[in-house]
């Protein structure tokens, strides 16, 4: 293949495009803003492989065992064994790009513990691994650009795929600045969009992450994959714009949760599980943390002023900075929040979805994770995945002429000028209040079917007003076009958690708590006429 | 509290001062008064206008991404990290960075900083940390290169620059953050991006370092300069 669109430029997306463009194809690198503005640069905590130098009696059948147990055994076997083989390749191709990695002090690479794991392997850059590794990948993909095989296209979105009899043929973006469709035809389109924090508002995440990309493409075809299975972090603290995350490091340095009885610490995790309890999984303490019924708080200070400056600094600012809380003194008042969403773009053991020469890489696509992620493991598969994409799309040939999408084209055009000529007292940005009102009260930590099946109406009604509403002049064009996206998206994730009837990692249904063998396979949403269908992945036709 | 803000709907449209009469709380960050003042079905301004919503910037709303750099009472800031509590006087009066064309009301087209950067073809392409020498050394020197690679390409020190204008040949303090990291981190490069720094940044920096006053990242700039000024 010679020419591949890549939407997305977190680090799935610039790790996709740079391999890409070493095996010699040219790359348009597409999003609205650079990667400096992308989630990936929030990642704090670090990134899972099992080196060399590991841990005694760590291994990368232990890191595969950890990860598949954590992910409630939903996950593919064989793809996260490639995740984990591939992990050592990771590492080493950061630090060769100029990853700033923390470093021992005789030199080597530093690592941590994180939760749900049974050995400390996760590699870290102080408190901001995401950025340190976005900065080198971004040199990366300069160079690239210089030799003119990367072609970077800012203040562009995605619109659609162009899509004929069950093959891609690129996507058709818009660009912000002309405020025009324009068709980019490729032989091949990668979708690295991130998450869909739109859907539930408040996160921890960044505010670009909006699922329409995910929603878009289920509307023209595309299956879906989980999306039942939204990730809570435990431990986030509330300000008025956002949930902040407090990095799961503190407890991998030894932070303990609690809360209070009559004036007591009650150290919950550690009376239930014991030492290692306030580092068993997410899903675990989150669904720990919400059982109390109580404020929870996270103590830090025990760990002293030094440890802290130099570990946690980033957490101490955090604290300070949004609610004056001085960490080395006090413990940090701490709620689960959305952090990640382990479902997503469905795609097979090569990143591809069920339309041919369109493959989906990092948190926009289900893969890796099954029930609940570990922490470490995300920045893990957005690179992993991004090479395994543009490996595939390396060994394949050309796909031949594109058909004629002029008239879609033209078509979209005149919808979206229609959608500049209507005006509305309902802007769009009230309609994605409610839906993050909806989402938060029917898909939080526990759910049960009759609050799913009043979300589920309440965005059919968001949807049948979405399409008449439309245009909110002072808003960017792309927050109006992506709304029925998103709410599309917000349907299939409710159908997805209203029929697997059963309680598994990060899904907890009150009306079902416990787990069916017979249930432990991937659920798929399918776009068919207007219908959600949701069928599980028995023939494991994806992820295996 | 009267909060001013300087909008322009489009590239080309004319620019106009808006006033909102706004309930600001100490703790409200710039970025939660703006979310506050568009959190309306109607928007007025202070004359009683009905107004549109107003546009600017965000991703992470923590400090970590750049996206909401903007102009807070004369000071190039991150709305997101500025507090009504750090602010003086009675008005609040919000303008977009002035070294970059607008797009619209706040947000403004910070592109030049990369494609700078990309015309140096400012990368490490390989690192060997056993280049380096002594751990000891190599342990030393990490910081400062922890703290360039954080630099959120913001812009912030760019606007506060009395040297850059439109970025046509002189680069700023970003620029020269990450040629030092490129040539520390890649010694057969360095003497190559030492020549763009010095053609790009050292012949024209007159030093006033106030980029390193207003740097979200804290990035120590004099701290590059000295090494690669050498
Ligand atoms: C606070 C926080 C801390 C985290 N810490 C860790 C950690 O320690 N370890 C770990 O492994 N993981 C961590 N994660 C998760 C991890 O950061 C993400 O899973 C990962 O960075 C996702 O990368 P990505 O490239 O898939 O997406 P992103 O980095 O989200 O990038 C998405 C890109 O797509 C673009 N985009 C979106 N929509 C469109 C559209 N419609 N058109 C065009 N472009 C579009 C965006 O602009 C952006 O460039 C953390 C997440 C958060 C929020
Ligand atoms: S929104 Fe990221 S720095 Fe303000």
């Amino acid at each position: 293949m010679d020419k591949v669109v890549v939407i997305g430029s977190g680090i799935a997306g610039c790790a996709c495009a740079v391999r890409l463009a070493e095996a010699g194809i040219h790359v348009q690198l597409v999003s609205p803003y650079p990667s400096e503005r992308s989630q990936s640069v929030m990642a704090a905590g670090g990134i899972n492989a099992v080196l060399s130098d590991c841990e005694e009696g760590d291994s990368i059948a232990c890191h595969v065992q950890d990860t598949l147990r954590g992910g409630h055994n939903l996950a593919g076997t064989q793809a996260v064994r490639t995740l984990c083989e591939r992990a050592p390749e990771v590492i080493a191709y950061l630090e060769r790009i100029g990853t700033v990695f923390s470093l021992e002090a005789d030199g080597s690479l530093a690592r941590r513990a994180f939760g749900g794991q049974t050995h400390r392997r996760t590699y870290y850059c102080g408190s901001s691994t995401g950025k340190q590794i976005v900065s080198a990948l971004v040199m990366e993909v300069r160079r690239f650009e210089t030799q003119g095989l990367i072609r970077r296209r800012l203040w562009s979105s995605f619109h659609s795929a162009l899509i004929r009899d069950g093959r891609c043929f690129g996507a058709i973006l818009y660009d912000e600045k002309s405020g025009n469709l324009m068709a980019e035809h490729a032989d091949a389109l990668v979708m690295a969009t991130g998450g869909q924090n739109a859907l539930f508002g408040k996160t921890t995440g960044s505010t670009q992450c909006d699922g329409y990309a995910a929603g878009k493409l289920f509307a023209q075809g595309v299956d879906l994959k989980n999306l039942e299975f939204v990730q809570y972090h435990p431990t986030t603290l509330e300000t008025s714009q956002k949930r902040m995350l407090i990095s799961e490091a503190v407890r991998g340095e030894g932070g303990r949760l609690f809360y209070l009885e009559h004036g007591e610490r009650i150290y919950f995790m550690e009376e239930k599980y014991g030492d290692g309890g306030n580092l068993m999984p997410r899903d675990v303490v989150s669904q720990e943390m919400a059982a109390t019924g109580r404020e929870t708080y996270l103590d830090a200070s025990f760990l002293g002023k030094d440890l802290i400056d130099k570990r946690l600094p980033e957490v101490r600012d955090i604290c300070s900075k949004y609610r004056g809380i001085d960490v080395a003194a006090e413990p940090i008042p701490v709620a689960p929040s959305v952090h990640f969403f382990m479902g997503g773009i469905a795609v097979d053991n090569n990143h591809e979805t069920n339309i041919q020469n369109l493959f989906a890489a990092g948190e926009c696509a289900s893969m890796y994770h099954g029930a609940n992620r570990l922490g470490g493991n995300s920045l893990l598969a957005a690179i992993c995945g991004g090479w395994v994409v543009a490996d595939t799309i390396a060994d394949r040939s050309r796909a031949g002429a594109s058909p004629d999408f002029a008239a879609l084209l033209r078509e979209e055009n005149q919808k979206l000028a229609r959608m500049r000529d209507t005006s509305s007292v309902f802007p769009v940005m009230y309609i994605r209040d409610l839906l993050a009102k909806t989402m938060a009260e029917c898909l939080g930590i526990v759910r049960n079917d009759s609050s799913l099946a009043d979300g589920i109406s309440d965005v059919d009604y968001y949807l049948s007003i979405a399409e008449k509403i439309s245009y909110d002049p002072s808003a960017m064009m792309y927050a109006n076009y992506s709304l029925v996206g998103i709410l599309t998206l917000a349907k299939a994730t409710l159908a997805c958690a209203r029929q697997r009837r059963e309680s598994r990692g990060a899904h907890v249904r009150s009306d079902y708590p416990a787990s069916q063998d017979s249930l432990c396979h991937a659920s798929i949403v399918s776009y068919e006429n207007g219908r959600y269908r949701v069928w599980l992945d028995k023939d494991k036709r994806y992820e295996r | 509290m009267n909060v001013r803000i300087l909008r322009q709907l489009t590239p080309t449209s004319p620019t106009r001062w808006e006033g909102f009469n706004v309930d600001v709380t100490d703790d409200m960050s710039i970025a939660g008064l703006l979310d506050h003042i568009n959190y309306n079905d109607d928007i007025f301004d202070d004359q009683g206008n009905l107004t549109t919503r107003i546009g600017w910037e965000c991703s992470c709303l923590q400090g970590a991404c750049g996206a909401c750099a903007m102009v807070v009472n004369d000071q190039p800031v991150l709305a997101c990290e500025t507090f009504v509590r750090d602010l003086k006087g009675s008005t609040i009066e919000i303008r977009p960075l002035r070294k970059f064309p607008v797009v619209h009301d706040l947000i403004v087209d910070r592109s030049s900083i990369h494609e700078n950067l990309t015309s140096a073809n400012v990368c490490i392409e390989s690192y060997d940390p056993n280049e380096t020498g002594s751990q000891a050394k190599l342990v030393k020197r990490q910081r400062h290169q922890y703290e360039i690679a954080k630099c959120l390409k913001c812009g912030l020190c760019l606007e506060v620059c009395p040297n850059y204008t439109n970025g046509l040949t002189f680069f700023g303090a970003l620029f020269a953050n990450d040629c030092y990291l490129v040539a520390m981190r890649n010694k057969s490069k360095a003497a190559e991006i030492k020549a763009l720094y010095g053609e790009h940044f050292g012949r024209d920096c007159s030093k006033a370092l106030s980029c390193m006053d207003v740097c979200p990242a804290q990035i120590s700039t004099i701290s590059s300069m000295a090494h690669l000024n050498r």
